[in-house]
């Protein structure tokens, strides 16, 4: 690990522990994690493995049981409903596997979404939005609504979404699940240049080929982290 | 504020792309709204017409009679009273130091024709000082007959209003003759128009003024009197327990003998009609509030159809970054919009039907009764919403992004 990176987020013994009925589960065992600038992640494992939980942790839409989470020095897990909304808008771009665009929006509003809950002006806030499709390259496609693309289409729309608040770094949630293998590779291409580019990538995903064209590897296994290299 | 005014702009979209639902929603506040105006409005309406039956009356004006101004009065009880008469009225005017004005005020009714049209008119018989004591109404053409007239018996008359139109077609009345239960009499007279009254009687407008001498001498057979006296506004309750008094020494009641006689004035009526004025208005705010409360259910029910239709794009937004007060404001602005809709629905329908009925309702439309709809909407889309909008703003995002 090149240490002379700066450490984005830190993660140190997280649990994430559920009660069902009388049964206990450990989604996240004690697990700690550091992701630096520019990093290139995925993180596989089988179902239940506790690979979405760390995903949503990662993300700020969960905190966990017990551990520190810091991100960017700023310790997450003590933090409150709106600050955690504060920090996705803020830091963190997600792309879904199931792109979960607003159907009845265009594209360019669609990735306008994240921009209404900053502070920014109108003007500022559809010139970044068009900014941020010209680089996924739908400049032509910003009238168009989900329905009428295609699912590549779609998903370059969300990872323009996903840029357009300038994150730190950006979830992907099994991205190319829903792609047929042209329009996925295409999307794993244009990982590999948001990478080049500067940006730090998490990737889930159950695919070995994905895993492959990551700089680093993380498996989680019952809740707990087996391989990282 | 800037931020709210965002959520809201996405909470009337919502409203946009769900058009047929939105209206069929607010209908039920249409209705309440424009129940509760109509309500209001009739209430004005009605409170106008007193008023103006009491400009009639007189806030100056007493009037001595065999019966109190009542509605739930005992007819048995005042049935053999004694008439009133002259005698009594020169007492008063002997011996009363609050009253500046008196007239005797014989009334009966009768059939009046002129060529082949003919109608039931109300006869006063009255002294030349009645004259000074109209109200509510003034002489417009013409004049009131004089004292020598009086003495003379002659048979003059002065007319309401309507007899103009009804006897004339519009034309000038004035010197005009027309018979009363057989007699000729000459109009010297006529009296402004006055319009429709709510009190019983509350009306000149059909009213036939005449000496009461000439009235003595010719239209016997039956009707009843009384005395209006005058006095100023601020001696009023006085006067009218020194009259009460007056009578009785008129009557020569013993010390333990109940009254013969009623003193009455306008305020009479004023009590009475408050009490049936409160009832219609609480009849009608009763009604408005079921019809408000059933609209606000409506409200809350489609709301948490929106939520329940939108769970993912609520779980969405929040992982872009909406806080819980973004999704409540959002929802919250739905449905006050559902509810503003309905509202400025009713008062369109209320401001078209006054425009129609103008001449049966005059009803006061202003930018207040807006204004109020205004804030009636506001609140009952807030209290509407506000459950539905909470269920929404605590979605845990995961969940909400996990929803099919």
């Amino acid at each position: 690990m090149p240490k002379s990176k700066k450490e984005i987020i830190s993660m140190d013994s997280i649990s994430k522990i559920y009660h069902l009925g009388n049964n206990v589960v450990k989604a996240l065992d004690d697990v700690s994690i550091s992701i630096y600038e520019n990093d290139f992640i995925s993180i596989m494992g089988p179902s239940g493995s506790g690979k979405s939980t760390l995903m949503n942790m990662i993300g700020c839409l969960d905190v966990p049981t017990k551990g520190v989470y810091k991100f960017n020095n700023e310790l997450i897990s003590e933090m409150n409903d709106s600050q955690l909304a504060n920090i996705r808008n803020e830091k963190i771009g997600f792309v879904f596997q199931t792109f979960n665009l607003l159907p009845k929006l265009t594209s360019l509003k669609n990735v306008e979404v994240p921009l209404i809950y900053s502070s920014l002006g109108k003007t500022k806030r559809l010139q970044r939005s068009e900014e941020a499709l010209s680089i996924v390259g739908l400049s032509d496609r910003m009238d168009h609504k989900p329905s009428e693309l295609s699912g590549g289409q779609r998903q370059r729309v969300a990872i323009a979404r996903a840029l357009v608040n300038k994150p730190s770094i950006i979830l992907a949630d099994e991205p190319t699940g829903n792609l047929d293998s042209k329009s996925g590779i295409e999307i794993l291409n244009f990982f590999d240049e948001l990478h080049k580019a500067g940006n730090t990538l998490i990737i889930v995903t159950h695919e070995e080929s994905i895993a492959r064209r990551a700089k680093r590897r993380v498996e989680l296994f019952d809740g707990k982290i087996v391989v990282d290299e | 504020m800037n931020s709210i005014f965002k959520n809201i702009l996405i909470g009337l979209a919502a409203v946009r792309t769900n058009l047929t639902r939105v209206i069929l929603t607010s209908l039920g506040l249409t209705i309440g709204i424009f129940t509760v105006s109509i309500v209001t409005a009739g209430v004005s309406s009605i409170d106008k017409e007193f008023d103006k039956s009491m400009e009639y009356f007189g806030n100056d004006k007493i009037y001595v009679g065999t019966w109190p101004w009542s509605f739930d009065f005992d007819w048995w009880q005042y049935r053999n009273r004694p008439k009133i008469d002259e005698d009594s009225l020169e007492y008063i005017t002997r011996y009363s130091t609050y009253v500046t004005d008196i007239s005797i005020k014989k009334s009966t009714w009768t059939r009046g024709s002129f060529s082949n049209k003919s109608s039931f008119l109300q006869i006063n018989g009255v002294y030349p000082s009645y004259a000074e004591m109209l109200s509510g109404t003034k002489i417009v053409n013409g004049r009131f007959f004089s004292q020598n007239e009086w003495d003379l018996q002659r048979r003059v008359i002065v007319v309401g209003g309507t007899v103009r139109d009804g006897f004339f077609d519009g034309e000038n009345p004035i010197g005009k003759k027309i018979r009363l239960g057989g007699v000729t009499f000459e109009i010297i007279g006529e009296l402004k128009k006055q319009g429709m009254g709510m009190v019983p009687g509350g009306t000149l407008d059909t009213l036939v003024i005449m000496p009461s001498s000439t009235f003595n001498r010719i239209l016997t057979r039956w009707g009843f009197a009384e005395l209006v006296l005058k006095t100023k506004p601020e001696d009023m309750s006085k006067a009218k327990e020194e009259v009460g008094m007056i009578m009785r020494l008129a009557r020569k009641l013993k010390p333990g003998e109940n009254d013969n006689f009623a003193v009455n004035s306008a305020d009479a009526y004023q009590t009475q009609f408050d009490a049936i004025k409160i009832a219609i208005a609480g009849m009608g705010f009763l009604v408005t509030g079921i019809s408000l409360v059933v609209s606000a259910i409506g409200i809350m029910n489609v709301m948490f159809v929106s939520v329940r239709e939108r769970t993912r794009e609520i779980g969405i937004r929040k992982a872009m970054g909406a806080t819980n007060n973004n999704i409540l404001v959002q929802f919250l602005s739905e449905a006050v919009a559902i509810s503003i809709i309905g509202g400025s629905t009713g008062i369109i329908l209320v401001k078209l039907i006054t425009v129609a009925l103008s001449s049966y309702l005059p009803v006061e439309f202003n930018l207040l009764l807006i204004f109020y709809t205004f804030m009636v909407c506001v609140f009952i889309g807030v209290s509407a919403g506000m459950i539905p909008a909470r269920t929404a703003a605590n979605l845990n995002p995961i969940d909400a992004l996990r929803h099919e």
